[in-house]
Order: C-alpha cells, then structure tokens, then sequence
C-alpha cells in the first residue's frame, strides 16, 4: 500500500435513512488498493447497511461514491458486481447450491457469461473449476457434492468465485463466523494474499483477534456514524471501548436502585454450577438471587444465547448442573422449563416469537393457554384482561388488543413480547437481547415496568451493548469467546473495564 | 441489523397509521378476496334453479349435501393437518383402506357393525401413527412423507383383500364368504332421521365440533401457532412434537370415518373406492383458506369448499354436462380459488 495510490473505493459524506431512522450519518471512508480495512461495530450501528450501499442492495440517502476516482451510483446489486465490488456474505451457504458438485458451483458464473455456448461438458466445466479453484488452493475433489464438503471448504468456494471475478473491492462479511480457529486462520493467509495482489479489502468481523492480525486500519461505526478509525497496530480495548461508546452514569432508571442489592441470604433462583456455553469451554457457575437483575455482556459470538438457551431447555445442557429455588432442575424442553417457572423472550424477535397475522392478545396469552381455558374452551374474558393487563403495565402504545401484531411498532412489539411472560410470575425471566430494534422511549418503558413487577423473582438481561445491562442489573457478568472473562458490580461498570473484559485484553 | 425495525424514536409516536381511505379499486379486491367464494356459492343457487327446476327441491339439496358429506368429513380432516403446516396426503387412501376393512371385518370375519367401526376407526389411528413416525420421528417432509404413505396403505388394501372387491357371498378359499354388511352399519350409509340422510348429520356434527376445536380450544390455538411460526410456538412451551401428532392423528380418525360412511352407503368394499377423495377433500380445505379472507385452513371454510363443489357438480350434471368435465370443473375452482387466497397476501404483512 503506498500513500500516493489513488483510493478503490472512496465514500463520502454518505447518509441513508429507513423511514425515520438514520441507519448512516455522513459516513466517510477511503480504501486503497492492497489495503485491508476492518469495520467494526454492534448491533445496529450500520454495518449492514454500509455494506448494502456499497454493494448496491440499498442506495444512498445522500453522499457521494466513488470507484477508481470515477463518481457510481448503482441501481442494484448488478451494476456493484459490474464496477468490480464483490460481496461474501455471512452465511456461506447462500453462496453455494446444494445437490451439484464443486466444480460446477465453482464455474456458476460462467452459466450467464455471453458466448458461453448452449452446452457444458464436464472437461471443460472442470478445466475452469481447476483454474478458479487455484487462486483460493482449494484441492477438493471437483466431482465430490458440494455438501460433502466442510464449511471451510465451501466458503473458500465461495470466494474463489469472488476472485475469480477480479475484483476491485472484495467485502467479507463476518466470514469466520462459523470456521474454526485453524479454519480461519487459513482464510485470513489468503485475504491477505489477495490484498497484496492489489484487491481493496474491507473485512467485517466481531472476532477482534482477526482484525488485529489482518486489518490496517479499523473503522469503529457507532449509530450510524464512523466514531473513530485506528491505525495499526490496534489496541482492542480502545476499539472496543469506541464501539460501546460512553456509558452514561445517570444512575439506574427509577425503581431499579433498590433492585441492585440482592437479598443475599436467601435461597438464590438459579444455580448453575459448571455449565460451559459450548463443547471445550471453561466450566464456570452463576447465580442469580431472589430480586436480583442479573447482567449478561458480550459481543456477539461470545455464547451468551448459547447459555441461556441451556436455562431454557431450548438446547441441551453442556455440562454441569442446574439447581431452581434450591431443587435440581434439567428441562428436557421449553414446555418443561416454562411449567417449572422459568421464562424466556428470545433474541430475534420475528423469527422467535412473532407469529404472523396473530394479534396482540393471542401473543399474550400463548405461553399460558391452559391458565386461560375453562373447562375446555379459552375464555376470551380472561385473555381479555390478561393482554389488557400487559397493555397497561408497559404503556404498549397501538391499535389496541386484537390488532395485529405487525401492526405495532418495534418497541411496542417488544413490550408484548416481554411483558406476556411478567404476566406468568415466573420464577426466573430470562431477557436474551431485549433491546434490540427498540426505540429509547420503549426501552425505558421496559426497563422501568421490569424494574417494578419483578420483586421476589430472579432476573437475567443479556445484551452486546453494556449500557442496556448497566441501567438495570445490580450484577454484570462479562462473556468473551464461549468464557467467562469476569464479573463486575454495576456501580463500579465504567466503559473502559467493560471493554477490557469484553475484548478479552484482561486474560 | 435491520434498520426497518427500529420503530419511530418519539416515545409518543403511536404505530404508523393506515391511510384515512384506501383507495377504491384496492377495497373492492378486498371485498372480493374475502366474500368472493360465498357470494358466488349463493349467486349460482338461483342460477341452477332457473335453469332446471328439479335443482331446487329438497330432494335434490338432500342429494347435493350426500354427496357433499363423506368429502366434507375427510376434508375436515384435512384441514387440521394443514393447521401445525402438514399436509396429509394419505386421507384418500386412509378412506379407501377402511372401506376394505370394515367390509372385510363383517364380511370375512363375520363380525358385528359395532366391531367394524371399531376396527376402521383403529386402522385410521396406524395410518396416522405412520404420518406421525415419518414426519415428527424421520423427520421427513409432510407432503413427501404422506404421498408415502399414500402409496403404502392404496397397496395394503390391495393385499389384504388379495385385490378384489369384498361383497357378502364371494368366494373365500373355495368357500362363500361367511357374513355379510349389518343392517345398522348400513343405516350409517342410508339412513334418514327426521328426513335428513345420517352422513349429513355426522358432517354437521363433525364440521361444529371442528369448529370449536380450532378456533375456541387451547388445542386449537396451540395448532394454528406451529403453522404461523414453528419456532416462536417451541419457545412459547408449545410441545410442537405431540401437536404435530395430534393434527395427524385427527386427520386420521377423521378420514377413517369418511371411510365408514362410504362402506356403508356402498354396501360393500370396492377396490379404488377412495381415490377419488384426497383430491376432493384436498381442494375443499384449499378453497377453505379464500373463505371469510381467513387465508389459513379453517372448519368454515373447509364446509363452504365442500359445498361449493357439491352444488357446481350436482348442477352441472342436471344441466346436462358429461361426468367426464367434472374434474375439469373442480380444478378451475381450486385454482380460482388458490389465486383468491395467495394473491394479494403481502399486503397483510407489509409493515
């Protein structure tokens, strides 16, 4: 890379906005050839959407791109492939068809080339196959299915078609989200070749470990906005502690104070002993205490789906053992985990817990059917007054209980979605990412109503982003890549011990 | 991330309003979707009366709705199979196996008629127990899986009767067979009370207790959450397993006694007897989902459905119409009636 090298790809002052959300804000950013830029940041800072502008699936609000010194616009994702930017996504297996072999998804491209005649022969499929494959050392079988293969091996399928292409700007979107280490490491050898053939590169990743060994320089997006751009060699927890931004000190939300002391001497809700978040782990043990809001960090990949899941019986247990109110508890599936008292509101929202066309009230009232039934036939009644019950305590803001859920807002979603299980007076309430795609007003609402009906029960918030945790829990506990890299006191949470921890620079 | 999700910031920002009037024509297509099938089913009443008079007796209605019943109630059964998401497609060969075994069991055996429901209601039940091991145990897709099974139980009929008809007097290892079809099991296929023919009673019966079940039983609700989102109803405490069971095992039962009515009325076990009504009982429950703008399968529906092709069929045929443009007929409505219910569906989800 040399300093002079006029720049691939050049953004600058880019905006997009979706409905009234700025998804970017005056976005800038130079990549030049050779160079390996990571771009870095949490749920909802605009990573998507950055790499949807440049690879065409989204145009720009405002602001200027430019390829090669020349001004592009593109209208769709083709006109990105023809300017030379090529995109891997996350999931590899969008990029591969299953029931051909790896010859013939090697050469895919070729199908729509011009002049590439009516028929294929496998000679000639394979000659090609063998001259795309070299550029990634890719020396699997050509006729071997492409499911046979491993995921490594079918992600470097992936961006041997890529290559092959000779792009200017290649974009890998968390590509080793699901390679092992070895894995990944050898991907990393070849970004790294194709960087110094001149490819602009810019590398999306949670795993800071990579970034830190492949990037020269990291961009850090926070609410849309680039926050801070490293050099290398990059300090982790600098890049970390700009991700998060600040943590505002404003004290817990009202009602939450009293909630951060525990009542220690009684019997806690939760006690899990030894249990790892995957196979290999460090076996570790958490508590959670009548009356206590137990925090839960990490960035993402650092297993805490993966753990809570275990409490939930939404995955089996790895290891260790579970006690709830002091008895042993194993929950063999949700249902069991649900009858002994324990609730969970699951990460992804629409794909967990939404179900298409239902209304507000039968989202209510669909964990606790039987609570609503006499003799036989639900009651309208009680699920009346249990979805107006939710409605009340959250200030959930719509066209009211038998509108669809769709129609709602995220936020106001969210409040149904979470407030249905206050509704049961579990024992145990577990949150996995409660905040996510949820206004600021909502999220106080929530925190707030949490805060206030959940005396006597044990509460677990999961979250990437810390400041969500640190408005409510009296106890954080910080997970780093399937580990437990610490435990802090909400009061004594600051922005820099977080990020250590979460960055992994303390072990 | 996803930056359509995020909602309004303002925390007093209410959910985004629809517009005050939806422009006409789109009104209109609504309208269309949700009372089209209905009021074209009450439309073509009076039409079929004006141009044959026989049409509207009460004799005839008591002939439409015969014809109507034995679809019907497999229909239903159908219907709550489609509820988690399946689909079964072994209710026609389900019909047609119990035909043979209750034919076999008074004929063959010489058996009562109280026996013979007994024992076709039991092979309704391993129909489904092998729906239930193939798509919830195997873990094969439903609408492979029962075309499986389809095949599986149209053969073991075949097998069983050595792949001839059973009727009271044939020839059983040189022998006539011993027994023969009971008065009271005919009753169920002939009978009248107050006027009104047995199998329509039973689709009656059959289509409000369907009814109940699915939209006003936490059973129901449970059914109709797996079909919505799978996921979101595991995660909710729903034993998505033993549900998925349950809608099979119904659609089961429910084809096993569309099989005893057709015994009954028949009089006797004729080889092929059911095929005709996977493909009948298939297109009543599809028509179901365009009924009322319910756009899933739903009990309402699935009766307006089998009606709808009741009375098109029946009419037709006192108009004259060759029995062999039937299944034309019935395909058009199925596939008028699947652009009805698909067409147009994302305005529902758009947010």
């Amino acid at each position: 890379m040399t300093e002079a090298a006029e720049p691939v790809v050049s953004v600058s002052g880019v905006s997009k906005r979706y409905g009234a959300t700025w998804a970017l804000r005056e976005v800038t950013l130079e990549i030049g050839p050779g160079e390996i830029v990571g771009l870095i940041g949490t749920n909802g800072a605009g990573k998507s959407t950055l790499i949807k502008v440049l690879s065409g699936a989204a145009q720009p609000t405002s602001g200027t791109m430019r390829l090669d010194g020349r001004a592009v616009r593109h209208a769709g994702p083709l006109d990105a492939l023809a300017a030379g930017v090529q995109t891997v996504h996350q999931n590899i297996d969008d990029g591969v068809v299953f029931g051909t072999t790896v010859a013939e998804n090697l050469t895919l491209d070729s199908l729509s080339r011009k002049g590439a005649g009516w028929f294929t022969t496998r000679a000639r499929t394979n000659a090609e196959a063998r001259e795309v494959a070299a550029a990634v050392r890719l020396d699997a079988p050509l006729d071997a299915p492409v499911e046979t293969l491993s995921a490594s091996d079918r992600q470097r399928i992936v961006i041997a078609r890529a290559v092959s292409r000779r792009p200017r700007l290649l974009i890998l979107d968390e590509p080793t989200s699901t390679l092992s280490t070895v894995e990944a490491g050898l991907l990393l050898d070849i970004v790294k070749e194709m960087a110094a053939a001149g490819v602009a590169v810019l590398y999306v990743s949670h795993r800071l470990a990579e970034i830190e060994d492949l990037c020269h320089r990291v961009v850090v997006l926070r609410d849309g906005r680039v926050r801070r751009t490293f050099a290398a060699p990059v300090d982790r927890t600098a890049v970390v502690e700009a991700m998060l931004g600040d943590l505002a000190h404003a004290g817990p939300v009202d009602g939450a104070g009293s909630r951060a002391v525990a009542d220690q001497a009684a019997t806690p809700v939760l006690v899990a002993a030894g249990v790892r978040t995957r196979p290999g782990g460090e076996p570790f043990d958490v508590e959670v205490r009548p009356g206590e809001i137990l925090g839960v960090v990490g960035l993402v990949g650092s297993g805490k789906t993966e753990l809570l899941e275990q409490f939930y019986g939404a995955r089996p247990l790895q290891s260790g053992g579970l006690l709830l109110d002091g008895l042993p508890y194993r929950p063999r599936d949700p249902h069991a985990a649900v009858k002994a008292g324990v609730a969970f509101a699951a990460e992804e929202r629409s794909a967990q817990a939404i179900v298409p066309g239902w209304s507000v009230r039968a989202h209510v009232t669909l964990p606790r059917l039987r609570q609503h039934s006499r003799s036989g036939l639900l009651s309208r009644r009680s699920e009346y007054g249990s979805a107006a019950a939710v409605i009340e305590r959250f200030g959930v803001r719509g066209p009211g209980v038998d509108a669809p859920i769709e129609t709602l807002s995220g936020g106001n979603q969210q409040k149904v979605v979470v407030g249905r299980w206050l509704e049961a007076s579990p024992r145990l309430l577990i949150l996995d990412e409660p905040f996510r795609g949820v206004d600021v007003g909502a999220r106080a609402d929530i925190g707030r109503t949490l805060a206030e009906h959940s005396a006597g029960m044990g509460v677990i918030v999961a979250s990437s982003d810390p400041q969500e945790v640190v408005e409510l829990a009296g106890r954080i506990l910080v997970l780093h890549e399937g580990n437990l890299a610490g435990e802090i006191r909400a009061g004594d949470a600051t922005a820099g011990r977080l990020a250590t921890l979460m960055s992994g620079a303390a072990a | 991330m996803t930056a359509q999700e995020t909602s309004v910031p303002s925390p007093s920002a209410g959910p985004q309003e629809a517009p005050v009037a939806a422009r006409v024509p789109e009104r209109v297509a609504a309208a269309a979707r949700r009372f089209g099938l209905v009021v074209l089913l009450i439309v073509l009443l009076p039409v079929f009366a004006a141009l044959n008079p026989a049409f509207a007796t009460y004799g005839n209605s008591m002939i439409v709705l015969q014809s109507v019943a034995v679809v019907g109630v497999v229909a239903l059964g159908v219907t709550v199979s489609m509820t988690t998401g399946g689909f079964d497609l072994s209710a026609g060969a389900c019909v047609g196996f119990v035909v043979m075994v209750t034919a076999l069991t008074m004929v063959r055996f010489n058996l009562t008629g109280g026996t013979a429901i007994a024992v076709g209601l039991a092979a309704g039940l391993v129909v489904a127990a092998v729906n239930v091991l193939l798509t919830v145990v195997a873990k094969v897709p439903d609408l492979v899986a029962t075309l499986g099974t389809m095949f599986l139980f149209q053969g073991l009929a075949l097998i069983v009767t050595s792949g001839q008809s059973v009727s009271a007097g044939m020839t059983v290892a040189g022998a006539p067979a011993p027994g023969r079809y009971t008065e009271g099991f005919v009753w169920l296929g002939g009978g009248t009370v107050a006027s009104v023919p047995v199998p329509v009673i039973v689709f009656a019966v059959l289509a409000a207790a369907v009814y109940v079940f699915l939209n006003h039983t936490r059973w129901g609700r449970a059914l109709y959450a797996i079909g919505g989102n799978a996921e979101a109803a595991r995660l909710a405490g729903v034993r998505v397993a033993r549900y998925r069971a349950l809608a099979y095992a119904i659609s089961g039962l429910c084809a096993a006694l569309g099989g005893i009515l057709l015994s009954a009325r028949l009089g006797r076990g004729d080889v092929g007897a059911g095929d005709p009504y996977l493909l009948q009982s298939v297109a009543a429950a599809l028509i179901g989902f365009a009924v009322l703008g319910a756009n899933r399968p739903n009990a309402l529906g699935t009766v307006v459905g089998a009606l709808f092709i009741g009375v098109l069929i029946n009419g037709l045929t006192m108009l004259n119409a060759p029995y062999y443009t039937q299944t034309f007929v019935q395909g058009a409505l199925l596939v008028g009636a699947l652009v009805l219910s698909y067409t147009g569906r994302r305005e529902r989800s758009d947010r």
